[in-house]
């Protein structure tokens, strides 16, 4: 994985190194003037945060604040429980990641190492999980979570996330194929079991993959909106996303300098990832698409 | 070693420990919810009642016959299908360029992919304040060149648009850096040998780059059906499907059926048809990618 990725950026490299620079002010302007397009309305609400409502009104939006008023970001932070919301969402991302990349990789090491009845069926089940419209199914599994109890608390989302993730399930699938089996052979001369071999080779060689996939599922997991507002009203249970969603109809944030600072603040966390984690996102989605 | 017998039985022990939960997850919360969601189409569950009553077919008769306001929300989903599709030839052209013409390629990458990975919320915050009619950004701008203002979300006749425009802006980050994936992955002596030849860019890029990331484009192609005829976060949170129902996609309108009037059978069955329009429409696209490629 990591080799290929190293030649991949190598290729690139070449080919820019090669084709020059030909017509290239055109290009650049062409991705500043998209990049403009991205920036800006986030701009816009970074500056709007720091302003006070007469200003939103009188003055430019593109105008910077002329000082870094942080009124806004304290009312939000009285009127709306933003800890309780960073809690929610952390111990959610940290469940549904752990949980996920053991049950994941447990799953394609019987997937690519062994013959069994079941197997036929679980690949039936990767292609019909790519045709089911994940939202309106809630309907049906809705009644379900509130079946066996777990209805507004953080094991409904907890569940839904860790439980069947297929996707994850499939690209895990990809890179064990890619571990030769002769490495399980060769530790089975040794006298490691089935277990040692998941446990002490498989599990840490595919360590690269689970850094990608979990960060994907880190990001999905904080992003999500409809899940958490659907199976957890209650205001202890708002996670970022909901806490937000809130903020739009309760007139103690919903006024415009208000909104762009809790939009600020539940930006922050995915934002962080995004820009330390970036080369795992890329070579993830890569990895999900390209290999199909 | 282990003898054969002991393998075996190894194995076996492996398979029910490892796939035991899994199983059980996946039968649990995908497969037995399908199950039930085509159970349920046939009834007339209000959700809460303990009987369920047989209706047949009557949902689905419902649903085709007799909702014209269902077929209206599906011509909303067309406006965000519609909007995503014209900018496919666009973002396969801005990965073309990232992947070898551009200088600060790297830089123009993580700019270009960050909308997909705000919060979707936060971003229809940002949007409610652009399209604000009172003080947005947009509408103070049409005035600063003497132009009429436009209820960006309060005219129904617009609406639709507006909030293509937001989801355009979150997701086209996803399709680029997917194209640019397929662009990487290609060897690079094909790209290097039409340089050579002197193919111009254009040329280069639809008879030699094109064909051969066929596959990608479809996987985006059909992304696009399920995305578009699925669309929920930036409507329902941005206006709710109003003014008077004009934005209400129809994944709104089934969340309502269900949750809000309480007619889980009726919801069901539209989630069915929802599940057999996006088949259908994949195959038809495919289909006609096909003939053109």
């Amino acid at each position: 994985m990591e080799a290929n990725l190293e030649i991949k950026k190598e290729t690139t490299i070449n080919i820019t190194r090669r084709s020059g620079s030909g017509g290239g002010v055109l290009k650049i302007l062409l991705f500043i003037f998209i990049s403009a397009i991205v920036i800006l309305p986030m701009l816009i609400t970074v500056f709007a945060s720091f302003k006070s409502l007469p200003q939103i009104g009188s003055e430019s939006a593109l105008k910077p604040p002329t000082s870094l008023n942080f009124e806004n970001y304290k009312e939000v932070l009285k009127s709306a429980n933003v800890f309780i919301a960073f809690k929610n969402s952390t111990i959610l991302v940290v469940a549904s990641v752990v949980i996920n990349s053991i049950l994941s990789t447990m799953v394609a090491y019987c997937l690519t190492r062994f013959d069994f009845k079941l197997k036929k069926a679980y690949f039936a089940i990767f292609l019909v999980g790519l045709i089911i419209p994940g939202i309106v199914t809630e309907i049906s599994r809705f009644g379900l979570m509130t079946n066996i109890g777990v209805y507004d608390t953080l094991l409904a989302p907890i569940l839904i996330y860790a439980g069947a993730d297929l996707m994850q399930i499939y690209i895990y699938n990809q890179f064990l194929q890619q571990i030769p089996v002769s490495v399980d052979e060769s530790a089975m001369m040794d006298g490691a079991s089935y277990f040692t071999i998941y446990w002490r080779i498989i599990f840490p060689m595919v360590i690269p993959a689970t850094a990608t996939l979990g960060i994907l599922k880190a990001v999905d997991v904080l992003n999500d909106m409809y899940i958490p507002f659907l199976y957890m009203p209650g205001a202890e249970h708002r996670t970022l996303s909901t806490l937000l969603f809130n903020c739009i109809s309760d007139p103690r944030t919903s006024s415009i300098p208000r909104l762009s600072a809790a939009a600020v603040i539940v930006m922050i966390p995915t934002l962080l990832i995004y820009f330390i984690f970036q080369k795992y996102i890329f070579s993830g989605i890569a990895a999900g698409a390209v290999k199909e | 070693m282990f003898k054969n017998t002991d393998l075996k039985m190894q194995k076996n022990l492996v398979l029910v420990t490892f796939l035991f939960i899994p199983t059980i997850l996946i039968s649990l919360f995908m497969i037995y919810p399908l199950i039930r969601l085509v159970a349920l189409s046939f009834t007339s569950w209000d959700g809460l009642n303990p009987t369920k009553t047989f209706v047949g077919l009557q949902n689905f008769k419902k649903i085709i016959f007799d909702s014209p306001e269902v077929w209206v929300s599906l011509k909303n989903n067309g406006v965000y299908f519609v909007g995503h599709l014209l900018f496919i030839p666009i973002e396969l052209f801005l990965a073309f360029l990232l992947d070898q013409r551009v200088r600060f390629s790297k830089m123009f990458k993580t700019i270009t992919f960050l909308p997909y990975i705000i919060n979707t919320v936060a971003v229809a915050c940002m949007f409610i304040f652009l399209y604000s009619s009172q003080d947005g950004v947009l509408n103070s701008m049409l005035q600063f060149f003497h132009m009429d203002k436009i209820g960006w979300l309060s005219d129904p006749k617009i609406v639709n648009y507006s909030l293509t425009g937001v989801s355009i802006w979150k997701f086209s980050g996803i399709h680029i850096i997917l194209f640019l994936a397929a662009f990487q992955s290609l060897p690079t002596d094909m790209i290097e040998a039409s340089i050579i030849d002197g193919a111009s860019t254009f040329k280069q890029f639809y008879h030699i780059v094109l064909p051969n990331i066929k596959p990608v484009v479809e996987i985006v192609l059909f992304l696009n059906v399920r995305g578009a005829l699925q669309i929920f976060d930036i409507p329902y949170v941005m206006t709710s499907g109003g003014p008077n129902h004009a934005s209400e996609t129809f994944t709104i309108q089934t969340i309502n059926t269900a949750f809000q009037y309480q007619n889980f059978g009726l919801a069901c069955a539209m989630a069915i048809v929802l599940m057999i329009i996006i088949i259908i429409f994949s195959i038809i696209q495919k289909k006609l990618f096909n003939l053109k490629g």
